[in-house]
C-alpha cells in the first residue's frame, strides 16, 4: 500500500489498431484512499503524433513529462523535424536508466505512428528503462490487472479508429471501476495518419 | 492539527490558516500566520514540520521577490506554483528532504483569473478550485463538494469558509485557535474580519 | 597608434573605445542585410542570403533565420558559426525556463540573456567577441509582439522597424521613410521586399536570395511562427513585381 507505485493512483492503456493506435488515461490524483483532484491527466503529446502516458507517483510524472518535453523541444529545434516514437521510445529508456540506482517512480507507455511507414507503434516500460515492446496493447498504473483483464478480452486485430476508441474506453473505464485508486474521468487520443482526436469522457465521479 | 484551506470563485481566491502554533500537545501562539505574500496577487499558505515550513516558505518568498526586482514583472501564479514543485521535487531527492505542505493562491495578473493550486510534500501538483491540507480535509472536502460553485461570490466563498470551520471546530480534537483568512484579489490581497468567538454546538 | 589598445577586448583606447567590439561591429557591416518590422498583428524579418558559389549545395534549412523558442524566431547578421552557439545557448535558456515556470519565457529575459552572454566577451577572458548581430521577433503575453536588435557589445533595443547588416544605414532610412503605425502583416512583408531590393545589389530577387519569417496570430488567438518556403517567398515576389524574370536566367 505504501509503495510510491500506488500512492497517488492512476491507470493509462494504450493499443494497437489497423493504421491507428489509440492511448488513454484516467484523471485520478489521490493520497492513499482520499481524492485530492480529478483533473489531473497523465498522457503527454510530444510532436504531431508522439504520445507518452505515465502512471506511477504524481510528482515523478510531473517531473518526468517536464524532463522529456524540455528534451524533445531541444531535439525539434536542433533537428529541424518531429522526434519519432521509436527513437523517442529509446529516449524515454535511456533516461530512465540514468536514475538506475535511483529510480523515478514511473510506469511509462509510449504510442504513436511512424513518421515515414505510417507503422502503428507502442510500447511500455519498467521504472528503469527496460523496454517491452507489443504488437497488441499496452497496460500500466495500479489497474494493470483489470486492464490486462479487459484488453484481453475486448482487443482483436486490425480495429478501424472508431472501433479502436470503444475498445480501449470500454477497457479502461471497466478496469478503473474495479480499482478504488484511479478513474474519475479519461483521456483518450485516437491517433491517426494527419488527424490526432482527443476525447475527454467524464466517467463515473465517485 | 494545522489546517489550510484554499476556495477560488469568479473573481478572487480564498486562504484561511489555523492560528494556532503548536509543539507536540502544547500551543505556544494563536495568533500564528502560516502565509506568505509572495507577490502583489500571489499567497501561499504552509504546514508540516517546524523549521522547514517557515524556511522553505521565505526561500520562495525571497525568490518571488528577486524576480519581480530584476524583471520588472510579477510571475504568474501558475508559473510561481511551478517553481516551487520543482524547489520541491528536487529537494525530495536530496539528503534532508523539507516535510512541507503547501496551497498556492492567486490572480492572474494579465487575464485576473483566480486561480489556486495544491501541492503536498512529495511534490505533486494540482491545480483545484478548492482544497485542504491535513486533518481539515476529511472533514471539509466532502463540504465543498457539495457546496462550492466556480462563479460563487467573496460573500458566498466567505460563508463556505465559515461552514467548512465549524465543521472543524466541531470534530477536531484539539482547538486550532481559529482562522487568519486572506483574500486575493486583482488589487491585491487583504486580510478578512473572521469572527472567532462564535460558539458552536456539539452534536 | 592604434595597435597598443585593440589587441585585447577588455582594454579601453585613451579616448574611452572598445577596438575589438568596434571591428566586431564592422565584420558584421559586411554580412547579408537583415530587416524586422512589426506590425499589429504579427511581425516579419527578411534577410539577405549571399549566394557564393552554384556549386553550393542549397540547405534546406535556413541560414539566416531560426527559431528560438515557441514564441520567438530570430534573423542573424554576421558570423554563422558564432551565431550558432548564441542560438543554442538561446535555445537552451527558453527550455530551461519552461521547465522551471511551465510558461514560455517572456521575450526581453530571452534577449538579454543573449545579451548578457555577448557583454561577457567585452570584459573580461581575452576572447574575441561574438561577430553577430540579431534581430528578435517575438509575442508574449504581457507585452504582445517585440521586436530586438541587439549587438556584439551586449546592447539591445526594442524597435518598431531595424536592420543590421550590409547597407543597414540605407535600410533603416528607407524603414524610416515607409513605416506606417499600426500597418497590417501583409503590407509590413510587402515593405519588407522593397526595402530589401533597394539594399541588395541586384534590383529583381529570387526566392534563394532573400529569407523569409513572420511571427503573427490565428483566427483563434494561438501564435504561430512560420519560415517561408521558396514558392511562398517567389509568389509575394511576384505580387510586388520584384521577382527576377525566370526565363532571362542569368549566368
Amino acid at each position: 500500500m505504501s509503495s510510491p507505485f500506488s500512492i497517488n493512483g492512476g491507470a493509462c492503456v494504450a493499443m494497437v489498431g489497423k493504421d491507428c493506435v489509440a492511448i488513454a488515461c484516467d484523471l485520478r490524483l489521490g493520497l492513499q484512499a482520499l481524492t485530492v483532484s480529478n483533473n489531473f491527466p497523465k498522457v503527454f503529446q510530444y510532436g504531431d503524433n508522439v504520445f507518452l502516458g505515465l502512471t506511477g507517483l504524481a510528482t515523478d510524472v510531473s517531473t518526468v513529462s517536464d524532463l522529456f518535453r524540455y528534451k524533445v523541444n531541444m531535439y525539434r529545434l536542433r533537428e529541424e523535424r518531429h522526434i519519432a516514437p521509436r527513437t523517442f521510445a529509446n529516449l524515454v529508456s535511456s533516461s530512465l536508466y540514468e536514475r538506475r540506482f535511483g529510480p523515478y517512480f514511473v510506469s511509462p507507455v509510449v504510442a504513436g505512428l511512424d513518421p515515414t511507414t505510417g507503422a502503428p507503434f507502442i510500447c511500455g516500460f519498467d521504472s528503469i528503462g527496460c523496454i517491452d515492446f507489443a504488437k497488441d496493447f499496452i497496460v500500466s498504473g495500479t489497474a494493470t490487472e483489470q486492464l490486462f483483464g479487459m484488453c484481453e478480452s475486448l482487443w482483436e486485430p486490425d480495429l478501424g479508429p472508431d472501433a479502436l476508441f470503444e475498445t480501449i474506453s470500454q477497457s479502461l473505464l471497466n478496469a478503473v471501476d474495479r480499482d478504488a485508486l484511479s478513474g474519475w474521468g479519461a483521456h483518450v487520443y485516437i491517433i491517426e495518419k494527419d488527424k490526432v482526436t482527443k476525447r475527454l469522457l467524464k466517467g463515473r465521479q465517485d | 492539527m494545522e489546517v489550510l484551506l484554499g476556495i477560488t470563485g469568479k473573481d478572487f481566491t480564498l486562504i484561511a490558516a489555523s492560528k494556532a502554533a503548536m509543539r507536540g500537545a502544547t500551543i505556544l501562539k494563536v495568533s500564528d500566520d502560516k502565509t506568505r505574500q509572495l507577490n502583489k496577487h500571489t499567497l501561499m499558505a504552509f504546514s508540516g514540520e517546524a523549521g522547514d515550513t517557515v524556511q522553505f516558505a521565505e526561500y520562495i518568498q525571497a525568490n518571488a521577490q528577486l524576480y519581480s526586482m530584476r524583471n520588472e514583472t510579477d510571475l504568474s501564479p501558475s508559473a510561481l506554483a511551478n517553481f516551487v514543485r520543482g524547489e520541491l521535487a528536487s529537494s525530495l531527492r536530496s539528503r534532508k528532504p523539507y516535510n512541507v505542505n503547501l496551497l498556492l493562491g492567486g490572480v492572474d495578473p494579465i487575464t485576473h483569473k483566480p486561480s489556486l493550486y495544491w501541492l503536498d510534500y512529495l511534490a505533486s501538483l494540482a491545480p483545484v478550485p478548492y482544497a485542504a491540507h491535513g486533518y481539515a480535509q476529511y472533514y471539509c472536502l466532502s463540504l465543498l463538494d457539495k457546496h462550492h460553485q466556480p462563479d460563487i461570490s467573496l460573500e458566498r466563498g466567505m460563508e463556505l469558509l465559515r461552514l467548512c470551520a465549524d465543521e472543524l471546530k466541531r470534530r477536531l480534537p484539539i482547538d486550532f485557535k481559529g482562522l487568519i483568512v486572506k483574500v486575493v484579489t486583482k488589487d491585491g490581497i487583504e486580510v478578512k474580519p473572521f469572527d472567532e468567538d462564535a460558539v458552536v454546538r456539539g452534536t | 597608434m592604434s595597435r597598443r589598445y585593440d589587441s585585447r577586448t577588455t582594454i579601453f583606447s585613451p579616448d574611452g573605445r572598445l577596438y575589438q567590439v568596434e571591428y566586431a561591429l564592422e565584420a558584421i557591416s559586411h554580412a547579408g542585410t537583415a530587416i524586422g518590422i512589426l506590425a499589429k498583428d504579427g511581425i516579419v524579418l527578411a534577410a539577405e542570403r549571399k549566394v557564393t558559389s552554384k556549386l553550393l549545395e542549397q540547405d534546406t534549412s535556413a541560414e539566416k533565420l531560426y527559431i528560438l523558442n515557441d514564441n520567438m524566431i530570430c534573423a542573424v547578421a554576421g558570423m554563422t558559426a558564432d551565431a550558432n552557439i548564441l542560438i543554442n545557448y538561446a535555445r537552451q535558456a527558453a527550455q530551461r525556463y519552461l521547465l522551471t515556470y511551465n510558461e514560455d519565457i517572456p521575450c526581453e529575459q530571452l534577449v538579454r540573456r543573449l545579451c548578457d552572454l555577448k557583454q561577457g566577451y567585452t570584459q573580461h577572458g581575452g576572447l574575441r567577441p561574438f561577430g553577430v548581430s540579431f534581430i528578435y521577433a517575438g509575442w508574449d503575453p504581457q507585452r504582445q509582439f517585440q521586436l530586438y536588435l541587439s549587438n556584439p557589445s551586449g546592447n539591445y533595443g526594442g524597435w518598431k522597424a531595424t536592420s543590421s547588416g550590409a547597407n543597414h544605414a540605407s535600410a533603416q532610412s528607407l524603414l524610416k521613410q515607409d513605416y506606417k503605425e499600426d500597418c497590417t502583416l501583409k503590407e509590413a512583408c510587402g515593405m519588407a521586399v522593397k526595402v530589401l531590393s533597394k539594399t541588395m545589389d541586384s534590383t529583381k530577387l529570387s526566392s534563394e536570395k532573400i529569407e523569409f519569417a513572420t511571427v503573427g496570430q490565428t483566427k483563434d488567438g494561438k501564435i504561430y511562427h512560420k519560415l517561408w518556403s521558396a514558392e511562398e517567398i517567389t509568389a509575394l515576389l511576384k505580387e510586388h513585381d520584384l521577382a527576377k524574370d525566370e526565363t532571362t536566367e542569368e549566368k
